[in-house]
């Protein structure tokens, strides 16, 4: 659990660290929506944390979350995981626009949706699971 | 489970292929074999009559007809006895194949016209492809006995489980010590269950009936009633499935449930759920009700009157009163003449409230008007600085659709002896993750003396105007404003005392505090003003400051009148809000100076 806490600490840290790909883009950009989102999804790790660790579910290639094996999430968990993934897909997708929207250039989601991309795939843990040119890789 | 059955039926049906049993071994392999069920190939069957006790093997690969592959299959009996005909045993059997492992043993008893089993599991575990039905670590029992009157079977059986957890999309039953006793008749192709119960474990007993094409695997009807179950458990179980991704799907519950509903020719027909002492929390903290009863019926065809009551509750931390509305849904839409929400010592009255589904996103529209609420009691229960006078209002229509609430009329709020006026009122997404509010505020003759004293801000007599434009807040902090507030027109006292005046110029300024006591003018408690005003053009965090009038270096905050008389000028034009704020929590340097004439 330590380990995964950790993990997530690091991609929060390379997250809103300074940004070489969008060298335009402030990805540290901070407005009260983005702090929402924030704190929405940091809470919702803890839930994610076991499933990206047993390949359940795996980080995709345009910065979202998929659901990638059914059968290695608990039974319990099974219900919720679908709901699960939506929502942080959700506010994912309100992250990005949120922090264009925060540098003032709502045009410039895709390039920050794409830059999210490769760094939660980068600063994944070994064991998670991630897409890459449409099929599934173990980090 | 479909694929679990085909492939049982195979097996038996190869078992009951094989008739010749004699001496001490019987072996049969078969290639291929085509039944109407599915195909089973390389098929190697084993009874050994050597030991004590015989044995069986059996392996094969079978192919239930919906499955694309063939899968590996192996049955092994510990004990084999077929003693009588009729009669098969097969006890510490274990059935093996992709996803299934199931240790069990069972009875078997067949006639012509007739069949019973009886079968033990242990600790089995099984899954179909998708993992949408899956169980693991169950032991139970299933019983089924058939009779065949009139080509018609009548049949009962019962499935009940001590240990293990089963999923079955959308339901989880994670507390073992459920059972299901169901009967019924088989005319093929129609499976009419005629009584069936599901006892859940923390829930209650369920009963229900079903028609069932087996061909097309159709379920014809379906009526399912609960008596008295546990709100907490049939929420869970059965309710939070269904409305997962709405704002009800992460609740705590509590209370007891009555819960029936029916499902004809593939529609839903009719369902209803009444609550009794239950309480609702949302576990993100946006709303809750407690000591709930409620009649919430249903039916496609008919009209239905809802009724809802509540003792206590809150909605964005506004706290509900003991409330009871009734309304009536007349298949997707919901109207009501009247609701009265109480709140406090007031109330918010809704008028002709019409709400519809559609496309599974909620629309509705109301009229609203506020019975009046104290002030004292709202900012106490907010937990602001205590404030006196009350919130009314008239708002001509409200209407939600889309994710966004937007109100079309003023709502008043008759504080600090003036009035504040929001128009222009509307909120992207209220309950979600990042609610967005935009309004427009209008301040009219607010008192001075009432609000600084509130605000602990040292005293300012006067009367004060303000008009917030074009307002937006993010997640209710806000982000967007161009914002002015100045002395209102017309004949009042104008005066501010030593401390206010300190803490203006402290609110951006050096030590000031310090400067008026160098001079004489520490000798007065209060000074006569002609004008405060402020400005703010808010975009993100940065606000762009003026005041009642501009100076070579900046603006005029508080212009003095008569002898002695204070300026307090303001010099910094772009100011962080976030600092800004922290700022009037600390007072501390800034760029503020106060000059004295």
């Amino acid at each position: 659990m330590q380990k995964l806490m950790m993990g997530f600490l690091i991609i929060l840290a390379a997250l809103f660290s300074a940004n070489s790909v969008n060298a335009a883009a402030d990805l540290e950009v901070n407005t009260p929506a983005i702090a929402a989102l924030k704190n929405s999804m940091q809470a919702r790790h803890t839930q994610l944390a076991p499933h990206y660790g047993s390949g359940a579910i795996g980080l995709t290639s345009d910065g979202l979350i998929a659901v990638r094996d059914t059968t290695a999430v608990p039974l319990r968990d099974r219900q919720g995981i679908n709901a699960l993934v939506a929502a942080e897909n959700a506010d994912r997708n309100a992250l990005y626009k949120e922090i264009a929207a925060g540098n003032g250039h709502p045009e410039w989601r895709g390039d920050i949706q794409s830059t999210f991309a490769g760094r939660w795939i980068d600063k994944a843990q070994g064991g998670w699971w991630y897409q890459k040119e449409g099929s599934w890789v173990k980090k | 489970m479909f694929r679990q059955f085909s492939i049982a039926c195979v097996l038996w049906l190869s078992m009951f292929c094989q008739q010749a049993y004699a001496i001490s071994t019987i072996q049969v392999q078969v290639g291929e074999v085509d039944a109407p069920i599915g195909q089973l190939k390389n098929m190697q069957f084993q009874v050994d009559l050597k030991a004590i006790e015989p044995t069986l093997k059996l392996h094969a690969e079978v192919k239930p007809i919906r499955e694309p592959a063939f899968i590996p299959f192996d049955l092994k009996c510990a004990q084999f006895n077929t003693e009588k005909i009729g009669h098969i045993d097969c006890l510490n059997g274990s059935l093996v194949a992709k996803q299934v492992k199931m240790p069990f043993s069972i009875n078997f008893v067949s006639y012509p016209n007739d069949f019973s089993m009886n079968m033990a599991f242990n600790a089995a575990s099984f899954s179909d492809e998708s993992g949408l039905h899956a169980g693991e670590n169950l032991t139970g029992k299933i019983k089924l006995a058939a009779k065949n009157i009139n080509r018609s079977w009548q049949w009962n059986g019962s499935i009940s489980w001590d240990e293990g957890e089963l999923f079955w999309q959308p339901f989880y039953f994670g507390k073992a010590g459920n059972k299901f006793d169901v009967n019924g008749t088989f005319k093929a192709p129609l499976l009419d269950i005629e009584n069936a119960s599901l006892l859940v474990n923390e829930v209650g007993k369920m009963t229900g009936n079903a028609q069932i094409n087996t061909r097309t695997n159709a379920v014809k009807n379906i009526n399912v009633s609960a008596k008295d179950v546990d709100f907490a458990g049939l929420y869970s179980i059965f309710l939070k499935p269904m409305v997962e991704k709405s704002a009800f799907g992460n609740l705590a519950v509590s209370g007891k449930a009555d819960w029936q509903f029916e499902i004809k020719n593939l529609e839903p027909s009719s369902f209803e759920l009444n609550l009794r002492d239950a309480s609702i929390e949302d576990k993100n903290g946006k709303f809750a009700l407690s000591q709930i009863n409620a009649h919430l019926p249903w039916d496609y065809d008919n009209a239905k009157a809802v009724s809802i009551a509540y003792k206590s509750g809150h909605i964005l931390n506004m706290p509900l009163g003991d409330t009871k509305l009734s309304a009536e849904v007349n298949r997707y839409s919901f109207t009501a003449p009247q609701l009265t929400l109480p709140i406090l010592d007031g109330a918010l009255n809704f008028t002709d409230l019409s709400a519809a589904i559609i496309a599974d996103n909620w629309y509705w529209h109301l009229g609203m008007h506020l019975t009046p609420i104290s002030m004292n009691e709202f900012s106490k229960t907010l937990d602001w600085p205590s404030m006196q006078g009350k919130i009314s209002g008239q708002v001509p229509q409200v209407s939600y659709a889309g994710k966004q609430l937007m109100m079309d009329g003023a709502m008043t709020f008759n504080v600090f002896g003036g009035t504040i006026g929001m128009d222009n009122l509307k909120i992207d997404d209220p309950l979600g993750v990042v609610p967005r509010l935009y309004a427009d505020l209008l301040m009219r003759n607010l008192d001075l003396g009432d609000l600084t004293r509130t605000f602990s801000f040292g005293n300012i007599e006067g009367k004060l105007d303000g008009d917030v434009k074009n307002m937006v807040l993010e997640n209710w902090k806000p982000v967007y404003l161009d914002a002015s507030i100045q002395t209102s027109e017309g004949k009042h006292v104008k005066k501010i005392s030593q401390r206010a005046v300190e803490n203006i110029t402290a609110l951006g300024g050096e030590g000031t505090a310090a400067a008026l006591q160098r001079t004489f003018l520490r000798f007065f408690k209060e000074f006569n003003y002609d004008k405060i005003g402020l400005s703010c053009k808010l975009r993100q965090d940065v606000c762009e400051m003026g005041g009642v009038e501009s100076t070579k270096t900046g603006y005029v905050i508080v212009k003095g009148r008569g002898i002695p008389s204070v300026n307090v000028n303001g010099y910094t034009q772009n100011v962080s809000l976030s600092d800004l704020l922290g700022r009037m929590k600390r007072i501390t340097d800034g760029n503020t100076k106060m000059l004295v004439k």
